[in-house]
């Protein structure tokens, strides 16, 4: 099934005029005939039943929520606190289970006096409370809505609550109004990771000589615990991970690293490419997603690298995953191939599940992001082109500069540039790039869209959220949730591929399906004939 | 009073929340939310969860610039296009903490949309849901009492009873209503989300639900012969109930929810007393049923001791069954700071914590035997820390499905209810019975033959 362009147009003409030319500038059908552009990351339409949240959604839920040693306070009213409770399924696990807080959520549950009267008295109670109850490393504030415009200054207390109890106390401003998604948000922490937490441990090297990061991959269902028992077969050292498991003790120290491996590019993107200024470590874009994903990332790591050993290791750790997966795809693969797939998910997976969708044969025919920006669809080289409107003007950009004593170049700049031609260094082609012609890319994805996009493709399953999951259940429909796995994972490497394709094969294959027209379906509704005469 | 400033893991959510909720119980009605769109994308995340059901609800994603020149353009745009694609018979329009904080005066902007706009075939319902006004319980209410406050339109009597219900299951208002049914008493439930948020599967998706409260019927609910209000611990002002008996006279009747024997007893005498009929007999053989179960189970609830922690409304409600049963109350938590439950007859009412979170609760909690706990999935961490197992029960459920689907009114429910308390009492104790009669018996029967300086293995 394809979709024209006059059939796009009038499933669009029930929108106002003005939302159509909005919503037609953030849908395009792939035609590799034309340099074809994307609009993404600009306002949501009002009214439009977006999958989009708020910059502090972004902001505590996303990045900053998985640092599993730090008190995450959520400075405001009780309810963006609670929202973002453990809903995320990001798995930690700390030597000293007393100094894990995931669990918690702590908030200062500001009432009426508080936003009239100002919160900052309040913020210091509890940083006081806090520190009696749990005696964190360090903490975060994050601002919800109302903290901006009451003008409580976090920075104040976080100030002065430094100086009193000696721990590192940041705050973040990522006031749910803040640019135009969650987007935002990631940006704002992104910022201040780098600025007040990277560099701050006293390491100058790391323990081995292929000592990496892990950025952008927050270990939803374990992805991150697998992706790192890969590596460390291979023998990387991870010396941080943002932040899936992340520690503030191991970011500190984070600029040891020789190479920053960019999982989630949209979301964490901005980290790299400061981490590059200021200490020297180029960054790499990978993807665990999918076998064959994995294998490439792994070679380009060693690559990268260049040394036999690393290289021969690379190899042998390969053959042993898949010798230990061989065969086992195949039985998945007799229920999953030749079907279709949407797959709209927030800021990257929409692109990264598409290649092991096509490993079990389900191909993609339409894809998207809730909150990705242009060069996420299109690729990094449209960066400079991007025009920079005034949501995205209001978050601040951290100017980072050469750390004058911990700056490095970690590899020679021919070898460098060598490398970039042959292996994604500080590089990334987007989503747009890997879609086959016809197939359709959607930004933004709305609730209305979703079902009429469904009624003309009627793909065999929807991998997507969990509030428009069950939109399309109740469409007959199996939907693979890929924000926080439905309960299972992890789906990186090898192992996670076939944990996937045991998911989605068991979506299809339920009996239930069968059972959805009654035995009855097509017998008269009465019972008995019409006697002669009778009318 | 929780003294302590920090919260630490919230029994309550915002007042949006309770909002959204309620009108998800009113045929075809879709809420925007005014403010960022996390609000609404959170709200629809977690209804969703709970109930397994999609949730949709708009947001007028307010950003910088609305922040600081105002929202009416967005609010607008909002309702346009959600009127467009829609076609809903009622919008609620909820406001959120930057709504309120920035002073949004929503009900002016709604009004000159309707007269610019000239819609009459759409209802707007504003209402005020700062989050940080109350929680998500009070949100409920507070928009229930909108929606009559801006629907219900002066009629003849029609000779139906209401039923303004809290926060309570989908299969809760299916019981309440087949009560009624048994009764033959005509009947409208404000609001009904027993279709909307539990709804029967079918191929044709249909984006707004057509079932729950029908407008016209709210519209004439000042021709009701009585309203029953399960408000027992709600504040006068917030009472839906209230304004009908105010406004239009409505006979009242605020009873507790309907749980355990006394408090369903309460609901058919005021059945009884309003209609002048008698109980049905399948009413009185269930009542008949609960009261042989009780009398089962007394031996065992008798010995059970649980902590529990719910909305206002049930937990009072839930109290009672359990006092009924004596089953002890180590503690009783709400999260809501607003209720009038400390008010009510409570036999252990220094046990009672209002405006709690799970902080207090595990102190509260510390060092006391506990067999089992009461409330929604957020206590989990009872059964990872303390190994107290959690019956669950209330909203959010997320950790285990059919939320939706538990049944705890009326002497049916309470039936299920009881029995699913005594099961988590006795699962306990066949867990661990044999273990502690060999503590208690057989150890000090082998120490004393043992310092008899016998064989104690020979004798057996």
């Amino acid at each position: 099934m394809a979709i024209s362009k006059e059939k796009l147009d009038k499933m669009l003409e029930v929108y106002p005029s003005k939302v159509k030319k909005s919503r037609k500038s953030h849908i395009m059908i792939k035609d590799g005939c034309e340099t074809q552009t994307i609009e993404a990351n600009t306002r949501t339409v009002p009214g439009i039943i977006t999958n989009r949240g708020c910059a502090f959604a972004g902001c505590k839920g996303v990045v900053l929520g998985p640092l599993k040693d730090m008190i995450h306070i959520v400075h405001g009213p009780v309810g963006c606190a609670f929202y973002t409770w453990g809903t995320r399924r990001n798995k930690a696990k700390t030597e000293d289970p007393a100094k894990n807080f995931l669990n918690y959520c702590v908030t200062t549950d500001m009432q009426e006096s508080d936003i009239v009267f100002g919160g900052e008295k309040k913020l210091m109670n509890v940083i006081d409370d806090v520190m009696e109850e749990f005696n964190p490393a360090a903490i975060t504030l994050t601002a919800t809505c109302p903290i901006g415009l009451i003008g409580d200054d976090m920075g104040a207390v976080a100030k002065s609550a430094e100086e009193k109890y000696g721990v590192s106390v940041l705050h973040f401003n990522c006031e749910g109004y803040k640019g135009v998604s969650q987007s935002a948000g990631h940006h704002i922490a992104n910022n201040v990771l780098v600025d007040k937490i990277i560099g701050q441990g006293e390491k100058e090297q790391a323990d081995s000589k292929y000592a990496i990061n892990l950025l952008g991959e927050y270990n939803i269902g374990g992805d991150g615990w697998e992706i790192e028992r890969i590596l460390n077969d291979i023998g990387y050292e991870v010396v941080s991970v943002m932040t899936g498991d992340g520690s503030y003790e191991d970011l500190k120290n984070a600029h040891v690293a020789e190479l920053n491996l960019v999982q989630c590019h949209r979301s964490i993107n901005y980290i790299a490419e400061m981490l590059e200024t200021k200490y020297g470590i180029p960054w790499l874009k990978v993807n665990f997603i999918g076998i064959d994903a994995t294998i490439e990332t792994l070679r380009n790591m060693a690559m990268y690298f260049g040394e036999q050993d690393l290289i021969d290791q690379t190899e042998k750790i390969i053959a042993k995953e898949l010798s230990e997966i061989e065969g086992k795809l195949e039985q998945y693969k007799k229920i999953t191939q030749n079907k279709t797939s949407f797959c709209f998910v927030g800021g990257s997976r929409g692109h990264h599940y598409q290649g092991l969708f096509a490993e079990l044969g389900i191909e993609t025919v339409l894809a998207g992001y809730e909150f990705a920006h242009r060069d996420d669809y299109e690729g990094r080289e449209v960066i400079p082109d991007i025009k920079i409107d005034a949501d995205s003007k209001n978050i601040p950009d951290l100017k980072v500069e050469p750390d004058p004593d911990r700056f490095r170049l970690r590899i020679p700049e021919k070898l460098y540039e060598e490398l970039k031609a042959k292996i994604p260094l500080s590089e990334y082609k987007g989503m747009n790039a890997d879609m086959a012609d016809g197939t359709v890319i959607v930004d933004d994805l709305n609730h209305y869209e979703t079902e009429e996009f469904i009624k003309i493709f009627k793909p065999d399953i929807f991998a997507s959220g969990i509030k428009d999951k069950y939109v399309v259940q109740k469409m007959g429909i199996p939907a693979k949730q890929l924000h926080s796995y439905d309960y299972s994972g992890p789906y990186a490497g090898f192992k996670g591929a076939l944990n996937f394709a045991a998911d989605v094969s068991m979506s299809f294959a339920t009996p239930t399906w069968n059972f959805i027209a009654p035995p009855w379906k097509g017998e008269p509704l009465l019972d008995g004939k019409i006697e002669k005469g009778a009318e | 009073m929780n003294a302590k400033n920090v919260n630490i893991n919230p029994c309550h959510m915002c007042m949006p929340m309770g909002g959204v909720l309620a009108f998800k119980g009113i045929e075809k009605s879709v809420v925007v939310i005014h403010g960022s769109q996390g609000c609404s994308t959170y709200i629809r995340r977690h209804i969703a969860e709970h109930f397994n059901e999609p949730v949709d609800v708009g947001s007028t994603s307010l950003n910088e610039k609305g922040t600081v020149y105002g929202g009416e353009d967005n609010l607008k745009k909002g309702l346009e296009n959600i009127i467009r694609v829609y076609n809903p018979k009622m919008i609620g329009v909820l406001t959120t903490c930057l709504a309120e904080t920035i002073g949004e005066d929503i009900k002016r902007m709604t009004e000159t949309f309707i007269k610019d706009t000239g819609l009459s075939h759409v209802q707007i319902i504003p209402v005020h849901t700062a989050g940080y006004s109350g929680s998500h319980s009070e949100g409920f209410f507070s928009s229930v009492r909108r929606i009559l406050e801006n629907t219900v339109i002066p009629s003849e009597p029609n000779g139906k009873i209401g039923l303004i219900i809290p926060n309570i299951s989908p299969a809760d208002i299916r019981e309440l209503k087949r009560m009624m049914k048994l009764f033959s008493l005509p009947y409208v439930v404000l609001p009904d989300f027993s279709d909307s948020l539990d709804g029967v599967y079918q191929k044709q998706y249909l984006k707004l639900s057509p079932h729950g409260t029908k407008i016209k019927d709210i519209q004439t609910m000042s021709g009701l012969k009585a309203i029953i209000e399960f408000s027992a611990t709600l504040q006068d002002d917030l009472s839906p109930g209230e304004y009908m008996k105010k406004e239009y006279g409505v006979p009242l009747y605020r009873i507790p929810l309907p749980v355990g024997l006394r408090f369903s007893d309460q609901l058919i005498s005021v059945l009884r007393e309003i209609s002048g009929k008698k109980a049905p007999k399948m009413l009185l053989e269930e009542r008949g049923r609960l009261l042989d179960a009780m009398i089962d189970a007394h031996k065992h609830n008798a010995q059970g001791k649980t902590l529990l922690y719910l909305e206002p409304e049930q937990l009072y409600a839930t109290i009672s069954l359990l006092e009924e049963n004596g089953v002890g109350i180590v503690l009783a938590a709400t999260g809501s700071e607003y209720s009038t439950i400390a008010k009510k007859e409570i036999r252990q009412k220094d046990r009672l914590f209002t405006g709690a979170d799970f902080d207090l609760i595990f102190k509260e909690a510390e060092g006391q035997d506990i067999d089992f706990a009461i409330g929604n999935s957020d206590g989990r961490v009872l059964t990872e820390k303390r190994g107290i197992p959690l019956l669950r029960r209330g909203f959010p459920i997320h950790d285990r499905m059919g939320g939706g689907r538990i049944l705890s009114v009326g002497y049916a429910g309470s039936i299920q209810l009881l029995d699913s308390i005594t099961n988590m009492i006795l699962d306990k104790k066949l867990t661990s019975y044999r273990q502690q009669m060999t503590e208690k018996l057989l150890e000090p029967l082998k120490n004393g033959a043992e310092s008899r300086g016998e064989s104690y293995g020979d004798k057996i």
